[in-house]
């Protein structure tokens, strides 16, 4: 009588390998052959229509030429650092904030976070449609509730300012709306936040209030470092994600990048470079270096997070 | 979950922020329910001099509206389909099964879910040509029935809570994997099964990049791109293109509205894996 | 079981009615289905609104007067047409033909996306073709020698003038022509209006984009021939300075501010119309803007050249074109709906009719002989003066690959240098917009174009 043990592992195995077949298929076809075909093709001319042609390092070169130049992938890379830098931050105080009033007793918790939540799922292409209203710089409430204030009415997506460049302090272009409009979307990672604060155990608040310490300070030492690993998380997933935007830097610009190619974020770059203008190899060169710019990016944030990220011991949680 | 007490100015600054949050939805359901004339005259004024409930008519005949409905939930209906079933499968073999290499592959995994879709955009699409799916929504339904990461990762960690006891006790049974699958681990996962299909119906709903890039028939457009071309044409007609945006939204909000628990179970469960 | 089963079909409840619905929208929609018998050519056209009324009673025309093919219009709104029709080409799925007025013929053409119409007609009706249209048009649709596209409509543009505002503020009738740009000069500096000491309207403004048209009217070339990028020719250079003085009159804000407000005019209307400027350089399309009575109260001159010059060319033209993707499935069928469009091979007074319904300018001086047209013209007289210009030594956005890049680089210059205050000067900005552009030509260049 063979092994029963045995018997079992093996079964197991041929079983899991049959079980994840479809998802290995899909690596083997959407990732593995894409990873290596767009490597092999940022070596060559490529325009779908004839064969590649090999070209050597000419499409990397073309790429550092524009970095220095700050045109095309070096304004596109400038761009999306901009969104990034801005909306990936703000994204999580806005998150962590509003996580931290939902945590409050009071009454009708659930609306107000149904409120908080809604916009998260709304189609980007719905509120593409509805920024560009709100931002309109002669029609839109935005500039008229600024108006109020005594501000003056913002280009916002017609203008190519940048409101935290030095020349242009807030002053807001095109690139602080999709900030805005990234800010407006936090609902669902707010909820995980709001989550991960039920879990915080009441009695490290406790004894940081017998510490004498008052509601910020609680906020601060408790609260936050009990929520670092998901701040990283979210860091890197809100990196990845701000780089990829798409959808509504397509809306907002009907798929051009103006005013001026302020608007032209790297994947709306890298759309166009490959079917308004042909470049299949400069495409893939540029999204080679973009995932090297991310991986890297995406590890230099793992390794600071041993500074500031706070792991849960076993302290009864 | 234990809630706090809120500082003294908590309720004020709560509810000045709902507004804050809110007031994009509401001006936008108001703006499409405003006369024209309004809205260039006196833009900033709250409610609608006359509530237009014709400008919704209008745009529903601007544009081929029900064509696209139609192939919106049929992409939904074939995605739907492709993810609960495709995730399902590969999570059970991850979660449930020993066999040398799960743990890197899973591994790989989570690593693909931190690939740019650049990398891979132009090889899929040559793929996808040379099978013939271009213009066809084959296209944007079949990569589903071949997993993806989030959804697998989701239910893995569901799976993962449900007792190993109850897969021995049918494997004494005599119960091959395949029984346990279908018989035990999906009736118990009925909620998380939900979520996955929750998430895919609006990813799909709301999906614009994969039908920009595989369809040009106007005749197979869903709903998010038409709408884009609807934007296209009626640029300067705020209100319509309000009246769209809302008949675009509103079904994803009463989707969600009937659906809350499913979806704030699933987010939590997403967050909390570490 | 029984309440695993119920649970079961509560969930999939969903999405059997999402299913059905789907289904049932897709049984019902309106079908548009091809007629036995015939092939179908699918035709890709951006023309909405009126115009799309337009084009159906073309296509229903063409149907009725041939059992061999039928065309599907398909309306394509929106910018990037051509980015969806190369998705349809590379994707292998493309239309049967396509209407475009982007320069991107030499692209295409080059890319050996498009066929050219040699292999779709015989030499002969080709060369016959040739001589059929307008040079203008047939450079339009040329490239390297071969004609690729099918012009079917020219846009011209000209000098659209106000006569009560310039009698009202010069204290004298509109001339009927213009001598010289220096003259232009003149009557922009005295239709000024202030209002409480604002600028609220200008005499004349000159449009960045429009540098194209300015600079051949000055004498200069935006290629030469052996296709080399020449916008930094000295004629054109003296056309952004001539601009660029206005910005120096005026202050870049005052024209930044004006450009703005242009835009933001409630349902996009000429601003010629709203009283913003006394001269506009615009296209014949305008004309039907002009409400039919006020008509007398415009005019049209054509472009003035500096003065002392012969003028070296009309104008700058572009046009729509219809184009045959390679790979499409019934070329034929494309070619016969382009020739029944156009009114070429006997079709023209189809195309006068088509002409005059559309406000089109036709590609043929034969076209514009139908009497049906030559009476649209009398009603119109503005727009006859534009028909008047299209025989003429009108320039196209040049036919090279890249010419949609080029008109971009050459746009940003020529704004760069309208609308910042202290930017380099004309000369240099012109220069690096023809070295880049010159850069990219080259990389793209000398590459097979046969398929």
């Amino acid at each position: 009588m063979p092994d029963p043990r045995r018997r079992k592992s093996r079964r197991g195995r041929s079983a899991g390998w049959l079980f994840i077949s479809p998802w290995l298929l899909g690596l083997l076809v959407l990732f593995i052959f894409p990873f290596f075909a767009s490597l092999y093709w940022s070596f060559c001319r490529y325009d779908l229509l004839s064969s590649p042609e090999w070209i050597g390092t000419e499409h990397y070169q073309r790429i550092a030429a524009e970095i220095w130049n700050g045109d095309g992938f070096g304004n596109a890379l400038w761009n999306t650092l901009y969104y990034a830098a801005l909306s990936v931050p703000l994204s999580i105080i806005t998150a962590v904030l509003l996580a931290v009033m939902l945590s409050w007793r009071i009454r009708g918790q659930a609306i107000f976070r149904t409120l908080f939540f809604l916009p998260s799922i709304i189609p980007l292409v719905a509120s593409s449609i509805l920024w560009l209203w709100l931002l309109d710089p002669q029609d839109g409430l935005v500039n008229h509730v600024l108006g109020w204030f005594g501000a003056p009415p913002q280009l916002w997506f017609q203008g190519t300012h940048e409101a935290a460049h030095p020349g242009t302090m807030l002053e807001f272009g095109s690139k602080d709306a999709l900030v805005l409009m990234s800010t407006w979307g936090v609902g669902n990672f707010m909820l995980i936040y709001l989550a991960a604060l039920g879990d915080v155990p009441p009695q490290l608040y406790e004894a940081a209030a017998l510490d004498g310490a008052g509601r910020g300070r609680r906020f601060w030492h408790v609260t936050l470092p009990m929520l670092s690993p998901l701040i990283l998380f979210n860091l890197v997933l809100g990196l990845i994600k701000s780089f990829q935007a798409f959808t509504q830097v397509y809306l907002v610009s009907e798929g051009t990048g103006e005013p001026v190619g302020s608007t032209l974020l790297l994947s709306l770059h890298l759309f166009l470079a490959a079917f308004q203008d042909l470049e299949m190899g400069y495409t893939s060169a540029m999204a080679w270096l973009l995932f090297i710019v991310l991986f890297i990016a995406t590890i230099l944030l793992f390794r600071s997070s041993r500074h500031w990220v706070h792991y849960r011991t076993s302290l009864g949680g | 979950m234990k809630l706090t007490r809120p500082p003294r100015w908590g309720i004020l600054l709560l509810l000045a922020t709902t507004l804050l949050f809110s007031i994009p939805l509401i001006w936008m359901v108001l703006s499409s329910l405003k006369p024209a004339g309004q809205l260039v005259e006196n833009p900033y004024s709250l409610l609608p001099e006359s509530w237009q409930w014709s400008n919704y008519s209008e745009a529903l005949d601007s544009m081929p509206y029900l064509v696209y409905l139609a192939n919106s939930l049929l992409l939904c209906t074939g995605t739907v389909i492709g993810s609960v079933l495709s995730c399902s499968l590969v999570a059970y073999g991850f979660a449930r099964l020993r066999w040398r290499g799960r743990r890197l592959l899973f591994g790989i995994l989570i690593a693909t879910m931190l690939l740019p879709w650049h990398v891979t955009m132009i090889p899929r699409f040559l793929l996808f040509r040379e099978l013939g799916w271009y213009n066809h929504l084959t296209a944007l339904i079949a990569p589903t029935f071949l997993g993806d990461a989030f959804f697998i990762f989701l239910l893995r960690q569901f799976f993962l809570s449900i007792p190993e006891e109850l897969s021995e006790a049918a494997r004494l049974d005599g119960l091959g994997e395949w029984g346990i699958f279908w018989k035990i681990i999906l009736p118990l996962s009925k909620p998380a099964l939900a979520t996955v299909a929750l998430f895919q119906f609006i990813a799909t709903w709301n999906d614009f990049g994969g039908p920009l890039l595989y369809l040009n028939d106007p005749d197979r457009f869903p709903l998010a791109y038409g709408l884009e071309q609807f934007v296209s044409s009626y640029s300067d007609q705020t209100h319509l293109l309000m009246a769209a945006a809302v008949l675009f939204t509103l079904p994803v909000i009463v989707l969600f509205l009937f659906t809350q628990r499913t979806f704030l179970r699933g987010i939590s469960t997403a967050g909390l894996k570490q | 079981m029984q309440k695993s089963l119920r649970t079961w079909f509560m969930m999939a409840l969903p999405l059997v009615l999402a299913g059905s619905l789907a289904t049932l929208a897709w049984i019902t929609r309106p079908q548009s289905g091809i007629p036995e018998g015939r092939e179908e050519v699918v035709f890709w056209h951006f023309w909405g609104g009126s115009d799309r009324a337009v084009v159906e009673d073309i296509v229903d025309r063409f149907n009725h007067s041939q059992e061999q093919y039928h065309v599907r219009a398909v309306a394509m709104p929106g910018n990037n047409l051509d980015m969806k029709m190369f998705l349809a080409v590379t994707g292998g799925d493309p239309p049967d033909l396509i209407n475009q007025d982007d320069p991107i013929v030499a692209d295409w053409a080059h890319r050996g996306a498009l066929m050219p119409l040699e292999e779709i007609a015989t030499e002969e009706e080709v060369r016959q073709l040739e001589d059929w249209l307008f040079p203008a048009a047939r450079e339009l649709g040329s490239y390297q020698g071969r004609l690729y596209g099918l012009c079917n409509g020219l846009d011209i543009r000209a000098l659209y003038y106000n006569r009560a505002i310039i009698r009202e503020r010069t204290g004298q009738p509109a001339p009927e022509r213009l001598e010289s740009i220096e003259q232009l000069d003149e009557l922009a500096t005295a239709c000024v209006l202030r209002e409480e000491g604002r600028l609220t309207s200008l005499g004349y403004l000159p449009d960045p984009r429009r540098l194209w048209a300015w600079g051949v009217v000055f004498g200069g070339r935006f290629t030469d021939e052996s296709g080399k990028v020449t916008c930094d020719d000295p004629e054109i250079v003296q056309a952004l300075q001539w601009m660029v003085r206005y910005r120096e009159r005026w202050g870049a804000d005052t024209l930044a501010a004006f450009r703005q407000g242009d835009q933001s005019l409630p349902g996009k209307t000429f601003p010629l119309l709203a009283g913003r400027y006394a001269i506009v350089m615009d296209g014949q399309w305008r004309v039907r803007d002009i409400p039919a009575d006020r008509s007398g109260e415009f005019g049209v001159w054509p472009l003035p050249p500096p003065a002392g010059r012969t003028r070296q060319a009309e104008g700058w033209v572009n046009g729509n074109l219809f184009l045959v993707p390679r790979g499409c499935r019934t070329p034929r069928g494309a070619w016969e709906f382009m020739k029944f469009w156009s009114g070429f091979g006997g079709k023209e007074a189809e195309a006068a009719r088509t002409c005059s319904q559309g406000g089109w300018i036709p590609p043929s001086q034969q076209v514009v002989d139908q009497p049906q047209f030559q009476q649209y013209l009398r009603e119109n007289p503005l727009f006859a003066r534009f028909v008047q210009l299209a025989a003429g030594d009108q320039v196209p956005t040049p036919v090279i690959p890249g010419a949609r890049m080029y008109y971009r680089e050459v746009n940003q210059a020529a704004e760069r240098a309208l609308y910042t205050d202290n930017p380099a000067d004309a000369g240099s900005l012109l220069e690096a917009a023809a070295h880049k552009v010159q850069q990219h030509l080259d990389r793209i260049g000398g590459r097979r174009e046969e398929p």
